[in-house]
């Protein structure tokens, strides 16, 4: 038996098409949805990063903006800008992209993002929201991803046995909270201490964050189980890889997301998604 | 037979620690201070706060308990709060709980300004501890970690952890103590409700137990050689006297018996509150003055 693949192509093609009448209805009442990035320097990755959410803000009428800082930026220029954004009534999301030089006091800069506009949870205030189910905050978004996909493809999380691999990760830890409080039994797994084939083996749904190719492998995965790959690294032959032995592992599990077309294609969707909730919550 | 995880002991241990260490601050012209604030007269929470201070001030911290009328309003608690918060003698502030129904708990509590909240309650803390960030952490969760580290266990490296009963007070913020890189732990985090909860508990080298149910963790749930935390509260009454008394949420003896090590009720977890409290309140004071 082969698993079910969980295609994150298609779940974003699916949030996309039910957020345009959504931003139809928006525009109708006057409001255009706003997203704003915040990029200090001009780290390639992450202006690629951007382009790919400005070219998926296009698609469903988001109107997208990011402000560029230079490098040597001082920490009041910066905060100055992220307050300015806050006030900013054209912008419902305001997303900071990271790292920040280390010049730059990160924790001071994202304390002071306004919270309703927080679409990627970079705010602690937005975290304590989310650990104590306060539902007014958004999620950060990668998490948010390994949901939905669960979600659109009917997997039920109550009672279930979940398991994190790389639970000592911000990511791990934060699908770790979501799973929890949708009534998961959930397992935090440090990648490096734990005994694999006793605990991955017993999960019914298997998450893996840690960024390391082919740490999952076959041997430790049990027959129909759900596997969701949210790591990115590359193999030794240079490709691109997630954190499961895809092949192998595909040939058991139940569902399996690929890498690429798995968590990574639904994360920027979600983004667009949290702003246009935004958008709604803030233009009532 | 179990090693009992003696509270009292690992707690006095401790106030000797900071008692050496705030004459020291004090020396420098740096006094820890605490205030806390009593609202209303409810006996339980008047004697708690009561030994509040007299732990701090046994410790040579600067304690001021402000006591308001229970019918005091809002805008009123939130200046009162205000006067703490800008008062540079004092470095933590802390609310007894609960508060008469009139007035918002969250709303006072996020009135106390995060560096100065020494009881890890507001969301800036609660949202830095979960993203492992330097933060205050609630008492209760860190003095667990403490009794544990105290007590023969310093490394917990690849110790598999169940906490069962995952609340905001105590699970998740143990959680995410537990789960920082550097602590390397396994952790289960179970709901009272989990479906084959005892597979769960059978499994865990420790068991960290919160939901207030006597008895809740029997023997047959736990393996030999467990470390067993019972964090649980509940009054039972005294087959002889009748009278209620205090039990956790372990089936103790029974427990005991299996057990490599075991915190009781009263005088495991429970003593450890307060002097965390104070840990924290000097760790607040070393923080504004740029010593850490």
């Amino acid at each position: 038996m082969t698993a079910q693949i969980m295609s994150g192509k298609d779940v974003a093609e699916q949030i996309r098409q039910e957020l345009a009448p959504r931003v139809e209805k928006l525009k109708a009442e006057g409001v255009v949805p706003g997203l704003a990035a915040i990029l200090v320097g001009e780290d390639p990755a992450a202006l690629s990063y951007l382009k790919g959410i400005a070219k998926g803000c296009e698609k469903v009428g988001i109107y997208t903006e990011t402000f560029g800082l230079p490098i040597d930026v001082t920490q009041e220029k910066l905060e100055a800008k992220v307050e300015e954004l806050n006030k900013n009534p054209r912008f419902h999301g305001i997303i900071i992209q990271r790292p920040l030089p280390k010049h730059i006091k990160e924790v001071s800069v994202l304390k002071l993002l306004a919270p309703e506009k927080d679409v990627d949870c970079l705010n602690p205030l937005s975290m304590a929201k989310l650990v104590t189910r306060d539902p007014s905050g958004f999620a950060p978004c990668t998490p948010s991803a390994v949901i939905e996909l669960l979600d659109r493809y009917h997997v039920e999380f109550d009672g279930k046995r979940a398991v994190v691999v790389g639970g000592a990760g911000n990511i791990g830890r934060t699908v770790g909270i979501m799973l929890l409080n949708r009534w998961a039994t959930v397992i935090l797994c440090d990648y490096k201490t734990v005994n694999p084939a006793e605990e991955y083996k017993r999960a019914e749904i298997l998450v893996s964050a840690v960024g390391r190719a082919r740490l999952v492998t076959k041997d430790m995965v049990s027959p129909g189980t759900v596997v969701i790959d949210v790591g990115v690294s590359t193999d030794k032959d240079g490709k691109l890889s997630g954190d499961v032995d895809f092949e192998p592992v595909s040939q058991i599990a139940g569902m399996i997301t690929p890498v690429p077309g798995g968590v990574g294609a639904v994360t920027s969707t979600i983004l667009l998604a949290h702003t246009v909730e935004s958008a709604e919550r803030l233009s009532q | 037979m179990a090693t009992i995880l003696d509270g009292r002991k690992t707690s006095a241990e401790i106030r000797e620690e900071l008692k050496r260490e705030v004459k020291n601050l004090s020396e420098k012209g740096i006094v820890p201070g605490l205030a806390g604030i009593l609202i209303g007269e409810d006996t339980g929470s008047a004697t708690y706060i009561r030994l509040k201070e007299k732990v701090g001030e046994e410790l040579g911290i600067h304690a001021k308990m402000v006591r308001l009328a229970k019918d005091i309003s809002e805008a009123d608690l939130l200046k009162e709060i205000e006067k703490l918060n800008s008062d540079a003698r004092i470095h933590g502030i802390f609310i007894q709980l609960p508060l008469p129904s009139h007035l918002n708990e969250n709303k006072a509590l996020n009135a106390i300004l995060p560096e100065k909240d020494v009881d890890g309650f507001h969301p800036e803390n609660v949202g830095k501890a979960w993203l492992g960030q330097q933060a205050f952490l609630p008492a209760t969760p860190i003095g667990i970690y403490e009794l544990l580290v105290r007590n023969g266990y310093r490394s917990l490296k690849g110790k598999n952890v169940v906490i069962v009963g995952v609340d905001n007070l105590v699970g998740k913020p143990l959680a995410s103590i537990l789960t920082q890189e550097s602590v390397g732990t396994n952790v289960t985090l179970c709901h009272a409700s989990s479906p084959d909860l005892a597979d769960y508990t059978r499994r865990a080298d420790i068991v960290v137990v919160s939901v207030n149910k006597a008895k809740f963790i029997t023997a047959d749930m736990v393996k030999k050689g467990v470390i067993a935390v019972d964090f649980g509260a509940n009054y039972i009454p005294d087959l002889t006297t009748g009278k209620d008394k205090l039990v956790g949420d372990l089936d103790f003896d029974a427990v005991k018996e299996k057990a490599e090590a075991i915190t009781p009720v009263p005088g495991g977890v429970g003593p450890m509150t307060v002097t965390m409290l104070m840990v924290n309140t000097v760790k607040a004071a070393k923080l504004a003055a740029g010593l850490i």
